[in-house]
């Protein structure tokens, strides 16, 4: 017992250095994640960017639910079809931007007709699980002879914040757009209560 | 030799003949008059629209389903080619257009659905919209009012319920009676 006692209250030379190395590999660790939050939180401007969208509908010449890449380039947002011409649009245009989430279905047309086919109401099943949820992003814009137009993307969770950020950084106005991810989240909340 | 030459000529004749009896409507010139003619005689294709945008009102509805009514709206009644032009809002040339009408859309009733309720249960989960659509003319008299349902029950997205109600409102308003300024007080307030 008073070994026990002694020995925990014994002071070995690499006890402290040990303690030393632990502090130190924290802060180094804390640190780092502290640095990453700093250099992410603000937006270059200036820096291209670019995600993987669908198009839902909205932009002159493209097919609505198609594929894409939406990019911010200087003072363009541009948004390229596979295999095709992009179609290009000034932000200085765009009015105003909303963000939305919403859960949808995966696998397209095949899935559901999969889901259909699938005897003992296993489609169902497979339905609780297989959907995922997306970020809806709507540009409500300006042409060129003063008429309001707007456009809806469809991107991955999370890259919509990405996308309205740089917007925003740019110049784009983005207050309704909170009101609007507020009163939709509450729309949810009312919704699953009942 | 000139025997046969005649009989074939003949009979040639007689089936052209046979050809514009049995279609008559096939012809290119009918065609075309018969089209001149119809443009000419409905007034509403001389008519011009401009599509205002939605209003929410009270309602919490998205605003991706907002835009979206709004940009269905315009590519149906583009489609249905009742009207000349269809001009956006807030469009500069409106101004200058004569005959002038303003399609304005208020949303009455909104019932947000589920795309994963209505694929694990069938029956629920349905997204429903209904609107109120006004046909008003530049000084403001309302020339066709009508209630508009919107839905989508089994498959499809959320935003299938904007594309089903744009095409019903574009329906509607094709399938009026109203054909100009003269029935405007006739066609007041009717509703179905």
């Amino acid at each position: 017992m008073n070994r026990l006692f002694v020995r925990r209250n014994h002071r070995h030379p690499y006890f402290d250095g040990r303690a030393l190395i632990g502090l130190c590999g924290l802060w180094f660790w804390f640190g780092l994640g502290g640095l990453a939050q700093s250099t992410a939180s603000p937006v270059n401007a200036s820096a291209p960017f670019s995600t993987r969208a669908t198009h839902l509908l909205g932009l002159e010449n493209t097919k609505s639910n198609c594929d894409g890449t939406l990019s911010l380039q200087g003072n363009e947002l541009q948004f390229q079809q596979d295999g095709k011409p992009s179609v290009e649009l000034e932000i200085t245009s765009v009015r105003h931007i909303f963000l939305n989430e919403e859960s949808k279905q995966v696998g397209g047309l095949p899935m559901t007709l999969g889901k259909a086919a699938a005897p003992y109401g296993a489609g169902r099943v497979v339905s609780l699980f297989a959907h995922k949820n997306y970020d809806i992003l709507t540009l409500e814009y300006i042409g060129f002879d003063g008429g309001v137009h707007g456009v809806i993307f469809q991107l991955s969770k999370g890259q919509g914040d990405l996308v309205r950020n740089e917007l925003v950084a740019r110049g784009v106005s983005s207050s309704s757009g909170e009101d609007q991810r507020t009163k939709q989240s509450t729309a949810e909340v009312r919704r699953e209560n009942k | 030799m000139k025997t046969s030459r005649r009989i074939s000529w003949i009979i040639g004749v007689a089936a052209i003949l046979a050809t514009v009896v049995a279609f008559p409507g096939r012809l290119p010139g009918q065609t075309s008059a018969a089209k001149s003619s119809g443009a000419t005689s409905g007034s509403s294709t001389q008519r011009n629209v401009q599509v205002y945008r939605v209003d929410a009102g009270d309602h919490d509805l998205a605003y991706s389903f907002q835009v979206a009514i709004y940009e269905n709206l315009i590519e149906e009644l583009n489609k249905t080619k009742q009207f000349e032009r269809v001009l956006r809002d807030g469009d500069r040339n409106a101004g200058n257009i004569p005959n002038l009408l303003v399609l304005k859309t208020t949303i009455e009733k909104y019932t947000p659905g589920s795309e994963t309720r209505r694929a694990v249960t069938t029956v629920s989960g349905a997204t429903k919209l209904t609107v109120r659509s006004q046909l008003l003319t530049s000084d403001g008299k309302i020339v066709l009012e009508r209630t508009v349902n919107g839905e989508v029950r089994f498959f499809g997205s959320n935003l299938q319920a904007t594309h089903n109600l744009a095409r019903n409102i574009a329906k509607a308003i094709q399938q009026s009676t109203w054909s100009g300024s003269e029935q405007s007080s006739a066609m007041l307030g009717a509703q179905f």
